[in-house]
């Protein structure tokens, strides 16, 4: 979806560069961030719809930061790229709550695919989200204000 | 495109990457790991050593210092019960020739007390007193009396004595002097020995002497007669030394012993002779003695020292033989079971050592795999950073006019090419990755005919150069199964490896694998049929023992077949084996298609878990 809202996280430097250009180019905007705390700082002040997540990174690791950003509870869907090695790892990632994994190196195409695969599932929670709470609303209308925060 | 490991029997790692072939000499140094066999050999000899003077020091040492202790304590108390019966043997014999003696004195000593000289020198009152004495037996040869001077006053008797004259006799100073006197035995006026007994009574002043010769037939028959054994003899010797009986050997009666009869004592004793004795004219021999008080004659009961403890040494050498023998046979299982007990230690070492050998392999093979997972790893970083900067060139260039078409063309070429290698590089690592995977075991849903590919992709320069060639027939309606890719690995390169090294002399031979799903039995039939040597009937029992191999020391472990069938007996299958010698062997394998429950159940959660995840291509 054109417009998407990507926040990349990973440690190489050049990588995260040159994703960036090449999503960019492709009509995301992106972020791209070199770490797990940066990553949980940046979710916590703006809003994203898929986080690009390498498992393997120096201090805060892949999984903790996925796990904190679960804890955040946004309506945000993360894919987890990963060297093949680490395939048992990304399967735990799915366990908490990940997307889908990729593994390194893709090409940009795939990547593309699994971010639209994403953002949809993103868009559907959300959608459903919204339902429910319109469907509150209607029932109750005074607590309509309550609701409409973006929280799950 | 296969990476994989081949355990092959002469501990190689050959890993085969996109084709090529890297060989990894990897062998294990046996010089180093293996102990010198001269030391080894040492240890067992000090350990047979010490087992058999163990088994010596505990059994045989008490056994032998018992039974000896026995046997002395026996004997003493056997030798001890011997002296006392030969002991009260001669005091019974003095016994009763004191009493044959001190009778008859006594009897004449009455006769002579209660008649006169007078009436005595009546040979018709003399006769019926020797008739009277000896009416039971014939107890006196003859009797007569004799007056003061010598002279024979009467006499009774077979012999003419009437007018000899004793008193020059020894007897007849010694009779008038003590009263009473028995003699020694003598010769006499009738040449033959004999002795008397002589009683002096005083009537009016006048001495007379009664005198009898004693029938020296009955005297000599109460020692003479006595039987002691083979060996034993009995007889009396006076205080010369001169025989007053015959004895049955050394001699006669009135020659003189070969020994000396020593002094008087009143007590019976017991000697032992043992070896030669020249000073006691004893050899070999035991005696009792024992002495008459009146006249002075020692008693004698000797016999040889062999026969009187022969039944004593019996029995001491029956058990010294039985003790004897059963501690050597004791000696000798001994040393058989420790014998056999150092056989079987040598063996559980030396299997212990090749057990040991194919674990340390097994390590190695396992760093292997970390290490190459790594490499991979870290591989994959700089892949995914060149396609992305080809991706960006590639970007641009299309937003850019280039109007040259020649270097349009080039570029688009070198960056397909750029892709077309970052792809084989993906291809490479992940082979490693997978391989590494493999080290460890795991279970997974296996394509067992993809599978069996792959590993006949890895196997196929190896057949190649030994002129074998792969028929695989492989079912194509065979359903994904659930199995440790990593062990059923190994299980097929062992069973290839094994047919390609019965084809050795053969120059050329086929190995076919087919695989059969079978829904009946809920699983795969897989076959391996080689054209090789076969296996003798003899031999096809023993394939599947542990250790078990025909090919020279180095080449076989003889730990391959029983790898297999542990491996395939655990994933629930079974593994037999038909062989025709010079034609072929066929190695028949089920595999089920789902584990056998124990083994899911020895899984964890997250294996579980993994199993069911359907997301995830491998
Ligand atoms: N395909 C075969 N053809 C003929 N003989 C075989 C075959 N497979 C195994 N054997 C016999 O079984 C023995 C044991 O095999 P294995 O357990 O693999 O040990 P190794 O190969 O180390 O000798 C071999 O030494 C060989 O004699
Ligand atoms: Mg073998």
């Amino acid at each position: 979806m054109i417009g998407s809202k990507i926040l990349l996280v990973d440690d190489e430097i050049i990588f995260t560069n040159n994703m960036s250009k090449l999503l960019t180019s492709r009509g995301y905007l992106v972020t791209a961030v070199n770490n797990g705390e940066s990553a949980i700082r940046m979710l916590e002040e703006k809003d994203f719809d898929v986080v690009v997540l390498d498992l393997k990174m120096p201090g805060m690791d892949g999984i903790t930061t996925l796990k904190e950003i679960k804890k955040l509870g946004l309506f945000t869907e993360t894919l987890i790229l990963t060297g093949h090695g680490s395939v048992d790892t990304a399967l735990e990632a799915i366990k908490i709550g990940a997307y889908d994994y990729l593994a390194k190196p893709c090409e940009i195409d795939e990547l593309v695919e699994k971010i639209e695969g994403a953002w949809q599932q993103k868009d559907a929670d959300e959608k459903k989200d919204m339902q429910e709470k319109i469907q509150k609303v209607i029932e109750s209308p005074s607590d309509a204000f309550k609701l409409f925060k973006k929280k799950k | 495109m296969v990476l994989d490991t081949i355990l092959t029997n002469s501990d190689l790692i050959i890993i085969s990457i996109t084709g090529e072939k890297i060989k990894l000499k990897h062998r294990i140094n046996r010089k180093s790991n293996n102990i010198d066999p001269n030391r080894e050999s040492q240890k067992y000899s000090r350990l047979f050593r010490n087992f058999t003077v163990l088994t010596i020091v505990c059994s045989l040492i008490p056994l032998l210092l018992v039974g000896w202790g026995i046997n002395i304590h026996y004997t003493k108390f056997a030798k001890s019960r011997m002296i006392n019966s030969i002991q009260s043997r001669v005091e019974h014999h003095g016994k009763i020739i004191k009493l044959f003696l001190e009778e008859h004195s006594s009897k004449l000593k009455l006769i002579a007390f209660t008649h006169s000289k007078s009436y005595l020198r009546e040979p018709a009152h003399l006769q019926h007193i020797f008739e009277m004495m000896n009416k039971e037996h014939s107890v006196i040869t003859d009797i007569g009396v004799i007056d003061e001077n010598g002279r024979h006053l009467a006499y009774i008797g077979p012999y003419d004595l009437m007018d000899k004259n004793y008193s020059q006799a020894f007897w007849f100073a010694e009779a008038m002097e003590k009263g009473i006197y028995i003699s020694d035995m003598f010769m006499g006026f009738r040449k033959e020995p004999h002795f008397i007994i002589a009683v002096t009574r005083s009537e009016e002043g006048k001495k007379w002497i009664l005198r009898a010769t004693v029938n020296s037939q009955a005297f000599r028959s109460l020692v003479e007669n006595v039987r002691i054994g083979k060996t034993g003899e009995v007889y009396l010797v006076n205080s010369d030394g001169i025989f007053q009986t015959s004895p049955r050997f050394s001699g006669n009666i009135m020659e003189k012993a070969p020994f000396r009869p020593g002094p008087y004592h009143d007590e019976a004793t017991v000697n032992i002779f043992k070896g030669g004795n020249p000073e006691s004219g004893f050899s070999n021999q035991i005696t009792a003695e024992t002495w008459l008080s009146n006249p002075q004659w020692k008693l004698v009961v000797k016999q040889d020292y062999s026969e009187a403890f022969a039944d004593v040494n019996h029995a001491n050498f029956a058990t010294l033989i039985f003790l004897h023998l059963s501690a050597l046979s004791i000696l000798i299982v001994t040393i058989f079971i420790t014998k056999y007990m150092i056989s079987m230690i040598k063996k559980r070492d030396i299997e212990a050592e090749n057990l040991n050998q194919q674990l340390m392999q097994a390590g190695k093979l396992a760093s292997i795999g970390e290490l190459a997972a790594g490499v991979a790893h870290e591989i994959n970083n700089p892949l995914a950073i060149i396609l992305t900067e080809r991706q960006i060139l590639l970007d641009l260039f299309g937003i850019t006019k280039i109007d040259d078409a020649e270097f349009s063309r080039q570029l688009k070429e070198s960056m397909d090419q750029i892709d077309v290698q970052a792809l084989r590089c993906k291809t490479i690592t992940h082979n490693l990755l997978r391989f590494s995977r493999r080290t460890q075991s795991m279970i997974e849903t296996i394509d067992l005919n993809q599978f069996l590919e792959e590993v006949i992709d890895l196997m196929e320069r190896e057949a190649k150069t030994s002129g074998i060639k792969f028929i695989p027939d492989l079912d194509t309606s065979l359903p994904p199964i659930l199995s440790d890719p990593s062990q059923l690995q190994q299980v097929f390169l062992n069973l290839i490896n094994n047919a390609i090294n019965a084809h050795e002399g053969k120059p050329y031979g086929t190995i076919s694998i087919t695989t059969r799903g079978d829904e009946n039995k809920k699983g795969v039939q897989i076959t391996f049929a080689d054209t090789g040597s076969g296996i003798s009937q003899g031999n096809i029992e023993k394939i599947f023992d542990p250790f078990f191999t025909t090919k020279e020391v180095g080449k076989g472990t003889g730990l391959g077949l029983s790898i297999c069938y542990t491996i395939i007996k655990k994933l629930g299958g079974n593994i037999t084996v038909k062989s025709k010698i010079n034609e072929g062997t066929e190695f028949e394998l089920f595999l089920p298609f789902d584990l056998p429950a124990e083994l899911k159940e020895s899984m964890t959660d997250d294996d579980q878990n993994e199993l069911s995840s359907t997301r995830i291509k491998i």
